[in-house]
């Protein structure tokens, strides 16, 4: 039996289902979402003249749910337009929608009776191989699944999405006992490679994975910092970049969720273990309780272990609170030497933890002992929860933003370290740890010369972890040779079957010679040696934020024009090389693509976007235009559909113009790669990579199959407005100017950037050839550096990270 | 000089641009229909005596391009002898067509003419589908091309016309609308529209429904000033004009049988009123909002008259910015507040589409006139119009 999903239901309407459906959709799935009738009719109800037969009231809840999601920040879906992939409806009137769908995922609400109720209910709604699954987060899948007919739990199984769904990597997969092999197979390739999650396969142990490391490593917190008598802004203070950790830390991270969730869950677990050896620790405290009493539940209720407020100037004023009495007061700044040493530390996350570790204050000292306890819970539930530590360090990164996995921090500190320290604090060292340090392994992880291996304690030994062939790493491909040519900013590597890519590496891929130079050469190797090549990075944050503005600040203050004019004029025929090289090149961006990063994304024959990208052409935010090609192509892409004839028979072009220009003129940045085509930034034709781990190898294959009939695309014409565009745009600009909401300043950049769309001084309808508008964004760039507000603009940037309006 | 008698002016009800009643009907079929409906009230008439229809239309292009003023004419089945053209003076175009018609029969050259205006809102947009812009303008100049929001906030800011004094207006605005709809007042002035819209029918497939569409559907009420008060300004950052206190965008069609005295004693009609002044103004295009504020004037010494021979105003709600400051200009404020101006409510409910607002609130001045009977004898019609002018008709009933 083959499965194939294209079409799902989610049932329950809240904010974790609609969030879900609002993925698949992002994934290119049809998706029903349903919920429960509400109980009765309001007074208002009644007022609008609805009754008890009206859909618009017996569909409600998923009404609600679907519109909750349009506004859901940050975005649930790629582009609102997904929405009408989303078909409403209720658990009593709808359950025929079902029929069809191959994939039902129940979100309702975590309670067993209820959970039972609607799946006995469900089982004559679909069709016999559709697959099922709960999104349940504690109740055991053994336990939903109990009354099902054999055919049903063979089709069942555990599919536990993280919140935000669309954001959140990792999807915990948890087969039952008689849930077929190949349904846990499939659904695993499926979420990999549709749904772009990092699957995590568990066992139905309470709370899984996740939320039962997840739930003992706050405890742990909580309990410490109440011992050792430290106060919330400490224990944030510590939390932060220097143990890699997301930004919110600990309690900013539980005001998010909600004090409300998490209590929740902690004395569920407690409940659902036993034998826990830390059950205790999962009671909330008394302050806590008391929290809870008095709805001081986090954000939701506007105050948590945080409260944001303004104080008498009106300026915003963040408090904390202080356990011990309840009471709020101004966050101070808190530091620890321990940790602003850790955070200069250079080498990686697990250097700064090191140093954090074997500090000497306070926040060292908390480390230790919270390190310890996590080391040893974590090993303690091996083989519970898991057979490997590496699905547990998945997790905890996946799904909890952490940079490094409890295994993966202990291998940072050094394992027979750790336990030194643990035997000094009196704590109880696991039999295995010792075991393994017996049997002469010090670490979790190593590396061989033929990959990664990984200690079992099942063998007591390493054995070597599977490699996937659909994820292409750079840097492992590095370490074994693979780099054709490099410099300090960029490299190419062979990715195999005579592909090579295109790496950079520079701090967040800002842009410099190096980069440029390596683009050029990379194009001569490539048409030599190689059948096409990718442009693809790692880098977490961005594919490239853009040209490094410094060295143009740098240049420009020092008047070497020719420098500069020479540079860009460098990039646009790297560019344009690329663009019409003999061999396919795509470029495969990921995170941000500002700038120039979106102009090198846009010269590739084809690209291969991942789902979370970021792109625009943000230049005029430093007072400068795209002059890479950016304002050039994005002419050209969006003007390339038009028929040949149509401009000369009378077709207004003004609105495919005027699209252009907002997007340069207020430096529109696409919220995701489905976004971008609707900016025109990436063409609708384009597939996307729903993650980011299988992008390059998408890439790569896209670059193959066009290498088996490859001629690269010709020169274009572009139709422009001429002056009558320039005409437009200054009365829009009046206007604009007149209302407030731009400076002189920005009428006049913008100006500029309606010069070169308007393709120079000419009349309407004149095709014009790439390389004229090239020539009006060198123009223009360099005008621009050269006045005093855009290099205010620029300096603005460099120090404070934001743009300035002058 | 022979006389211009007005026999009947009546109107469509105005449809939201975009999503109210006569979003999906074309601009000529509104017109007509209106056109037709106008001349049913009037059996006597031989429809080969009308000489000429002459159409308001503030941005004559797409469907409502080409010559509208002759499609109109041979759409209402006009005979082939009929003329037909089209005028565009921005938002007076509707009563400019009718003071054209009068000029024209007092002239001896044309005895029956239908004048009125059309605009479709929904499917034309303001500034027209091709705007051209002179880029060699001076911006220093006069700025002609001034979006109209911009006008308003102008004034709003320029004369410290208030916020909150705005947002009254707006409120005023909807409530005399609501009651008038309420007190079937408008029943008598407009002609039902068969109307059309586009659905998905069960079976999937996309089909055209024909409805009627008789009742102006952009009131809002109730309404409260502190909700009115959360709004912003499209216009300007911090601006103080919004949706609340701005005319809707809106379709619709007016139009008014004008024909010579005699010609109405003839076929045994009687005549209802005759347009006896009309006057335009030029004013800062920066500010045109305040046209009526030299319109009104002008017209009144045109006739000899003050605003106390004036028994009901129409002015134009374009924005409560200038139509307020108009009225403060003038100096009958406290007509407004006596429910001689705009006394069933203005464009900030009813809407105003464009080329069409001129006949259509000529429909309804002189339906209040005729109610009023005795204390109903003379009425104006003015508004502010793009480009900066404001123009102002004075009606007497017969």
């Amino acid at each position: 039996m083959s499965y194939k999903i294209k079409k799902a239901a989610v049932l329950g309407a809240g904010v974790m289902g609609a969030t879900i459906a609002a993925h698949l959709t992002n994934a290119g799935i049809e998706c029903v979402l349903l919920d429960i009738i509400p109980f009765e009719l309001t007074d208002a109800d009644k007022a609008k003249g609805l009754t008890e037969k009206s859909p618009a009231w017996r569909n409600r809840f998923a009404a609600n749910g679907l519109a909750g999601i349009m506004k859901a920040k940050p975005a649930a879906f790629f582009t609102k337009k997904n929405a009408s992939m989303i078909k409403i409806g209720n658990l009593e009137d709808n359950m025929d929608m079902l029929k069809d769908v191959d994939w039902v995922c129940e979100v309702v609400i975590e309670n067993l009776k209820i959970k039972q109720e609607l799946f006995a209910k469900l089982e004559k709604a679909v069709n016999p191989n559709c697959i099922i699954s709960t999104n349940t987060s504690g109740i055991p899948i053994k336990d939903v699944s109990a009354k099902f007919s054999a055919n049903m739990k063979a089709h069942f199984l555990g599919t536990h999405f993280f919140n935000p769904p669309r954001y959140m990597k990792l999807l915990e997969i948890i087969p039952g006992k008689e849930t077929k092999k190949e349904i846990v197979d499939y659904m695993t390739t499926f979420c990999e490679e549709v749904l772009g999650k990092g699957v995590v396969v568990c066992k139905d142990s309470p709370n899984f994975i996740g939320n039962r490391i997840g739930i003992f490593d706050i405890s742990n917190v909580i309990h410490l910092m109440v011992e050792k008598d430290m106060k919330i802004e400490e224990i944030d203070a510590i939390f932060g970049k220097a143990m890699g950790r997301p930004g919110t830390a600990v309690f900013g991270t539980m005001d998010l969720v909600g004090l409300d969730t998490g209590i929740h869950v902690m004395k569920n677990l407690h409940d659902a273990v036993p034998d826990d050896e830390m059950k205790e620790w999962f009671l909330p405290t008394d302050f806590l309780t008391a929290m809870m009493e008095k709805k001081w539940l986090g954000n939701k209720t506007k105050q948590g272990f945080y409260k944001k407020t303004k104080d008498e100037k009106g300026k915003k004023l963040k408090l904390v609170i202080d356990y011990k009495t309840l009471e709020y007061k101004p966050a101070p700044k808190v530091k620890f030497d321990s940790v602003s040493a850790a955070n200069k530390t250079e080498g990686g996350v697990g250097a700064k933890i090191k140093v954090l570790f074997n500090g000497k204050d306070a926040a060292a000292e908390f480390v230790r002992e919270f390190l310890c306890n996590n080391f040893i819970y974590a090993a303690n539930r091996i083989p519970e929860i898991a057979e490997r530590v590496l699905e547990i360090d998945n997790t905890m990164k996946w799904g909890y933003n952490q940079k490094l996995g409890p295994f993966e921090v202990w291998d940072a500190v050094g394992v027979k370290e750790a336990v030194e320290v643990m035997k000094k604090l009196k704590k109880k060292v696991p039999k295995k740890i010792e075991e393994m340090l017996k049997a002469g392994c010090e670490s979790f992880y190593t590396k061989k010369k033929d990959g990664q291996y990984i200690y079992d304690f099942a063998t007591k030994g390493y054995v070597k972890i599977e490699e996937t062939p659909k994820i292409i790493l750079l840097p492992s491909l590095k370490d074994q040779k693979k780099v054709v040519k490099e410099n300090a900013s960029a490299s190419l590597v062979d990715i195999g079957d005579g592909v090579a890519c295109l790496e950079f590496h520079t701090k967040m891929n800002a842009i410099d010679d190096g980069m440029v130079e390596m683009i050029k050469a990379s194009c001569d190797i490539v048409e030599k040696d190689f059948k096409g090549m990718v442009v693809a990075n790692h880098d977490e944050r961005a594919f490239s934020a853009g040209a490094n503005v410094f060295k143009v600040l740098m240049a420009i203050q020092k008047g070497e024009w020719d420098f500069v004019e020479n540079s860009i004029a460098d990039l646009q025929n790297a560019l344009m090389r690329m663009k019409y090289l003999s061999k396919p090149t795509v470029t495969a961006p990921a995170g941000m693509a500002l700038g120039g990063g979106c102009e090198i994304t846009m010269h590739g024959a084809r690209c291969q976007p991942c789902g979370e990208t970021y792109i625009g052409l943000v230049e005029v935010g430093v007072g400068l235009i795209p002059a890479g090609g950016g304002c050039k192509e994005l002419a050209l892409r969006l003007t390339e559909g038009i028929p040949t004839g149509a401009i000369e028979a009378g077709l207004n072009i003004q609105q495919f113009y005027t699209k252009a220009f907002e997007n340069i003129a207020t430096a529109k940045v696409a919220t995701s790669a489905a976004e971008a085509m609707e900016l025109g930034y990436i063409r609708k034709t384009e597939n996307i990579s729903l993650g980011r781990d299988q992008q390059i190898w998408d890439a790569k294959q896209l670059v193959l199959g066009m290498s088996l009939y490859y001629k690269p695309g010709r020169q274009a014409l572009i139709p422009v407005m001429g002056e009558n565009f320039r005409g437009l745009i200054n009365a829009a600009l009046y206007n604009m100017r007149a209302g407030n909401y731009v400076s002189d300043y920005d009428v006049h950049v913008s100006k500029k950037v309606a010069y070169i769309l308007s393709g120079g001084d000419c009349a309407e309808g004149t095709y014009v050839t790439e390389q004229e508008l090239l020539d009006l964004e060198r123009e223009a760039f360099l005008s621009l550096a050269g006045e005093q507000k855009s290099q205010d603009r620029i300096m603005h940037m460099l120090s404070t990270g934001k743009p300035l309006r002058n | 000089m022979r006389e211009a008698v007005i026999v009947e002016a009546v109107r469509s009800a105005g449809g939201r641009s975009k999503r109210g009643g006569l979003a999906a009907t074309r601009s000529d079929e509104i017109g007509i229909q209106v056109i037709k409906g106008l001349l049913a009230r009037v059996p006597q008439l031989d429809p080969a005596d009308v000489d000429d229809l002459i159409c308001g239309c503030a941005f004559p292009e797409g469907e409502q391009g080409m010559q509208l003023g002759k499609i109109l004419a041979v759409g209402a089945g006009l005979p082939e002898s009929a003329s037909g053209m089209t005028i565009n003076r921005f938002c007076s175009s509707g009563v400019q067509s009718m003071a054209d018609a009068t000029a024209k029969i007092n002239m001896g050259w044309s005895d029956v003419i239908i004048a009125g205006g059309c605009e479709s809102m929904s499917h034309i947009p303001m500034g027209g589908s091709i705007m051209r812009p002179n880029v060699d303008w001076p911006s220093d100049a006069p700025w002609v091309y001034i979006s109209m929001g911009m006008t308003a906030e102008n004034i709003a800011a320029n004369y410290k016309i208030s916020r909150e004094d705005m947002d009254a207006m707006g409120m005023e605005s909807n409530r005399r609308a609501y009651e008038a709809i309420k007190a079937g007042k408008f029943k008598g002035e407009i002609i039902p529209i068969n109307a059309f819209k586009y659905k998905i029918a069960k079976n999937g497939k996309r089909i055209r429904e024909t409805y009627v569409f008789d009742t102006d559907d952009g009131v809002r009420w109730p309404v409260t000033l502190a909700d009115m008060a959360k709004l912003k300004s499209p216009f300007k950052a911090g601006g103080q004009c919004t949706a609340a206190n701005s005319s809707q965008t809106t379709d619709g069609a007016g139009f008014a049988l004008i024909m010579t005295a005699e010609k109405a004693k003839a076929i045994g009609v009687k005549p209802l009123a005759k347009l006896t002044n009309y006057a335009v103004a030029g004013c800062k295009p920066e500010e045109m909002g305040v046209g009526p504020k030299y319109a009104i004037p002008k017209v009144l010494k045109q006739a000899g008259l003050t605003t106390k021979d004036i028994d009901v105003f129409e002015i134009n709600e374009a924005f409560a910015a200038q139509a307020l400051y108009s009225i403060r200009e003038i100096g009958i404020e406290d007509r407004l507040k006596a429910g001689d101006i705009n006394p069933n409510g203005g464009a900030i409910a009813l809407g105003h589409p464009l080329g069409a607002s001129g006949a259509k609130l000529t429909a309804q001045l002189l339906a209040e006139l005729k109610r009023r009977g005795g204390k109903g004898k003379r009425g104006i019609v003015s508004m502010c119009i793009g480009g900066g002018m404001g123009a102002a008709a004075i009606f007497e009933m017969l």
